[in-house]
């Protein structure tokens, strides 16, 4: 029971972590909101209220920003429909062997970030594990040389990285589901088609969501994948704004970058929820 | 002489919600006091107010003529078992009922000894070394009622302390209650929605309503006296008869008339289902003295085992429900079939609420 | 076995090849003698590990992962346990949207983070690099999961045992170091396991704050850069063994079922 005996011991305790909050996480976005509206003269940043930036993203990186758009899209349902399908395994057809299998994602999950990159690099490479496993069993007789430094190998790798992260909460939402009201819809008629569609979909619409958004805005904000696993041909927004940062040092563009591709991120993962909910809304 | 526990205009306030209006409650020295009432009429508050766990927004609590309005529950003298009744999972059960014990800094030795004694005091003497999770429903409430008692507390308050258990084991421990009362001769005030727990335990009830207790008395006093509808509803069952009451004398809805003295008023004349007497048979009748008397239809019989309801309708559409210590000899009773019943007026309570 | 059950068996089993395969390989090639990373592994050899523990900067590197992880660990599990057990007190509501907020770094991607925090910390406030700039930016990231595991444990706790506590003469102070912190540590330890983890393996951020230090995984950058050797598989192995067992152990402690 609570009581309502001493208000302010009860606020206080959450204090540090709102301080924490909001100088490390508030305080910093929101400057690096501001700056995208100023500019850089002489290496210094210099208070301004202009729009150039985001003219210039528009002007100057619309193909990366499309194409960054459309790689995190693409990756973002890879992982959440294999995602789905895995997680719906663990739930209803794997028996007893559900929760290892979540453990093993679990496993997965905290590999290391640079560790997985590097991990494809040397698996997908032409003197890499695969080519040569393939060499010494004797499928092929050449290193295949398409299979690093192409748009899909960055799809393989960010789908790799953001396949745990994506799975948990959707077992998570399934894992909520009553087994009673299946029963009692298959009691009343429904075929397994009706019940997935009318009473296991409609429960896990906010697991699903959380992993499309998850893996989505993850690879929409990657740079290290396409640096080193994608090859010229995959010059992700992430390179551009990290480069804003290492080499350029013109951060009002990467702050506007920024928030170009969060804005745009917002905007698909809202289209995204709306489609969701529209073809699962309840049928009378 | 001044009661044991006083409480003087005592309420509470949650913003707007008025949970507990002024009230005034006195509790004698080892009155074994059941505060009733449905939830949300503001009982539990008011305990843990006694408790010292909600602040009252005014009036004040007085024990053994000391003012504890304001001290925190730590320093009161009171000890409660609460709902679903918190015990340390921590802890085992002997350092769970010497927690208390250990606090107020009681030598190992003394404490040790009263542990034990409050353990075999609710028939836990071996289960001292047990964790918590071992012990079944009924035990840790045993637990958490020799927790309380070995603190020795001038007044125990018992927040619905057998709704977590089922109906056979809340009949032991309604035994158990009743005797540890008796043999600690303390003061026990407990909270409960349940009527028939609150008759079996109490000496003293307080029917609680809205945030106000609606009547206080002995349990017969409760039963058969009830000041309001709600109460005679609240508790066991009873029928309704509506009536207008004019110049000492009231007539029912239903036609029939008796002596009241009272003011003329709309009135409700209220009979408990096992003071009814019905008959069946047109060559029957009732016993003489009961004066009041009516034709009804029967609409279903419901045999409960040692007794017989019988539920009929008078013409005026009135639902009446009788109870008769019979075994469903009664067969010919029928839906649709004619039925005399009656009462003494002695019976009757008639309210004016 | 049907068809259908044959197809979902195949899936699994090819899914969980997929996430578990490159860390199997990861591990295994730290043993294998050759310096090329190729298939068929000619002989073992413990090598590697050696050639890693010399490299120079390496053992620096691994005393600032410790430092951080430390720190990162120690501040957030207080911070994200204090703001769980008075969430855990207020409405739902007001608890509610205050975890919204709280946990909304998790949705930033770490390259926002990362320049965000560079930027705020080199032009406004104007603080040097370092291990310090490195554990405040950690806290963002890691708190949320502490407050999320704890607050998951406080949904089913027993409130009436600090009430018992108080009545039987505990004072508030008593009651929580008493009664709440022995009942909830299994859940404070798992998420401070949890949250080390993350900031063990973190990169991204890491990067952008930590000026011209290393830890662990910006030393592993560093040798990606100027080109593979075996020895970079230690590295890899030794941070993911670090962060698996601490996340292992607190998923363990917690009893966290997904």
């Amino acid at each position: 029971m609570k009581n309502g005996r001493f208000p302010y011991a009860r606020i206080l305790p959450v204090l540090p972590s709102v301080l924490v909050f909001t100088a490390f996480f508030a305080v910093p976005l929101a400057y690096f909101f501001i700056i995208s509206f100023w500019r850089v003269r002489a290496f210094q940043l210099r208070p301004d209220a202009t729009l150039a930036q985001y003219e210039a993203v528009f002007l100057d990186y619309s193909g990366p920003l499309i194409f960054t758009l459309g790689m995190a899209l693409a990756i973002g349902l890879t992982t959440t429909l294999i995602a789905f399908a895995f997680a719906f395994f663990c739930r209803f057809r794997a028996y007893r062997f559900g929760t290892a299998l979540i453990f093993v994602t679990l496993l997965a999950l905290f590999g290391g970030y640079l560790t997985k990159i590097y991990m494809w690099k040397t698996i997908l490479g032409s003197a890499g594990i695969l080519n040569s496993a393939l060499l010494a069993i004797g499928l092929i007789d050449n290193p295949i040389t398409a299979l690093l430094y192409n748009p899909v190998a960055v799809v393989i790798t960010l789908v790799h990285y953001t396949l745990p992260l994506a799975v948990l909460p959707i077992y998570g939402s399934l894992k909520g589901i009553d087994d009673i009201p299946l029963e009692a819809a298959r009691d009343l008629g429904a075929s397994r088609m009706r019940i997935f569609a009318d009473i296991i979909v409609p429960q896990c619409r906010v697991g699903i969501l959380s992993a499309f958004s998850l893996s989505f805005i993850f690879a929409a904000g990657d740079y290290v994948t396409p640096l080193m696993v994608g090859g010229p041909s995959s010059s992700m927004i992430g390179l551009f704004i990290q480069n804003q940062f290492g080499t350029r040092l013109n951060s009002p563009l990467g702050s506007a970058m920024s928030f170009v591709v969060i804005g745009c991120c917002v905007v698909i993962i809202l289209t995204v929820a709306a489609a969701l909910f529209a073809v699962t809304r309840r049928r009378d | 002489m001044t009661a044991h526990v006083e409480l003087r205009q005592i309420s509470k306030q949650y913003g707007a919600v008025r949970a507990v209006l002024p009230t005034d409650l006195d509790i004698q020295k080892g009155e074994f006091l059941a505060i009733l009432g449905p939830s949300g009429c503001g009982k539990t508050t008011l305990l843990r107010m006694i408790g010292g766990f909600v602040m009252p927004s005014g009036g004040t609590i007085t024990l053994e003529g000391q003012d504890v309005t304001r001290l925190k529950p730590e320093a009161r003298p009171t000890n409660m078992v609460f709902q679903g009744y918190g015990l340390f999972p921590h802890m085992t059960v002997a350092q769970n009922v010497g927690y208390g014990l250990r606090l107020a800094r009681v030598p190992d030795e003394e404490r040790k000894r009263r542990v034990q004694e409050a353990l075999s005091l609710v028939h836990l003497g071996d289960f001292g070394p047990r964790s918590i999770d071992q012990m079944s429903g009924g035990q840790r409430q045993r637990v958490a009622l020799a927790r309380a008692l070995v603190m020795q507390p001038k007044v125990l308050l018992l927040d619905e302390p057998l709704a977590a258990l089922d109906l056979k084991l809340r009949k032991a421990m309604q035994e158990e209650f009743r005797r540890i009362h008796s043999a600690t001769g303390g003061t026990f005030i407990f909270v409960t929605h349940d009527q028939e727990e609150a008759m079996s335990l109490a000496n003293r009830i307080c029917v609680m309503e809205g945030g106000r207790i609606v009547q206080s008395g002995s349990p017969q006093d409760i039963y058969l006296r009830p000041q309001s509808r709600f109460i005679s509803r609240f508790i066991g069952e009873a029928n309704f008869f509506r009536g207008q009451r004019k110049d000492g004398k009231v007539t029912l809805e239903n036609g029939l008339s008796f002596a009241d003295a009272g003011k003329d008023a709309e009135i409700d004349c209220v009979v408990r289902p096992e003071n009814m007497g019905i008959r069946l048979n047109e060559s029957e009748t009732l016993p003489a003295d009961f004066d009041l008397q009516i034709v009804s239809t029967v609409e279903e019989v419901v045999f409960l085992g040692p007794y017989t309801h019988y539920k009929l309708a008078t013409q005026n559409g009135e639902r009446i429900i009788v109870e008769v210590r019979d075994q469903g000899q009664n067969r010919c009773a029928h839906p649709g079939a004619k039925a005399l019943i009656g009462w003494r007026s002695r019976d009757h309570t008639v309210l004016t609420e | 076995m049907g068809l259908d059950r044959m197809i979902w068996t195949g899936f699994a089993t090819l899914t969980v090849l997929f996430m578990m395969s490159p860390l199997a390989v990861l591990v295994l090639f730290c043993f294998s003698e050759s310096p090329l990373l190729s298939f068929p592994i000619q002989g073992w050899t413990l090598h590697w590990f050696f050639a890693a523990f010399d490299r120079p900067g390496f053992f620096t590197a691994f005393q600032n992962s410790l430092i951080v992880t430390a720190c990162v660990g120690a501040v957030s599990t207080v911070i994200g346990t204090l703001a769980a057990l008075s969430l855990s007190r207020m409405n739902r509501r007001a608890a509610g949207s205050l975890m919204a907020l709280l946990t909304l770094p998790l949705m930033a991607p770490p390259l926002l983070l990362g320049i965000a925090l560079l930027t705020f910390y080199t032009s406004w406030v104007d603080v040097p690099l370092g291990l310090h700039t490195v554990i405040a930016s950690h806290l963002v990231f890691t708190q949320p999961f502490v407050i999320l595991v704890v607050s998951a444990r406080m949904l089913s706790f027993d409130f009436a045992t600090i009430d018992s506590a108080r009545d039987l003469g505990a004072s508030p102070l008593q009651a929580f170091f008493q009664i709440t912190l022995p009942i909830v540590s299994p859940s404070i330890l798992g998420g401070a396991l949890i949250a080390m983890a993350l900031s063990l393996d973190d990169f991204l951020v890491t990067f952008f704050t930590i000026g011209g230090n290393n830890t662990l995984p910006t030393f592993m950058w560093g040798m990606l850069r100027r080109g593979v050797d075996p020895s970079i598989n230690v590295v890899a192995v030794l941070i993911m063994a670090l962060s698996l067992g601490a996340t292992v152990l607190g998923f363990r402690i917690t009893r966290y079922r997904g």
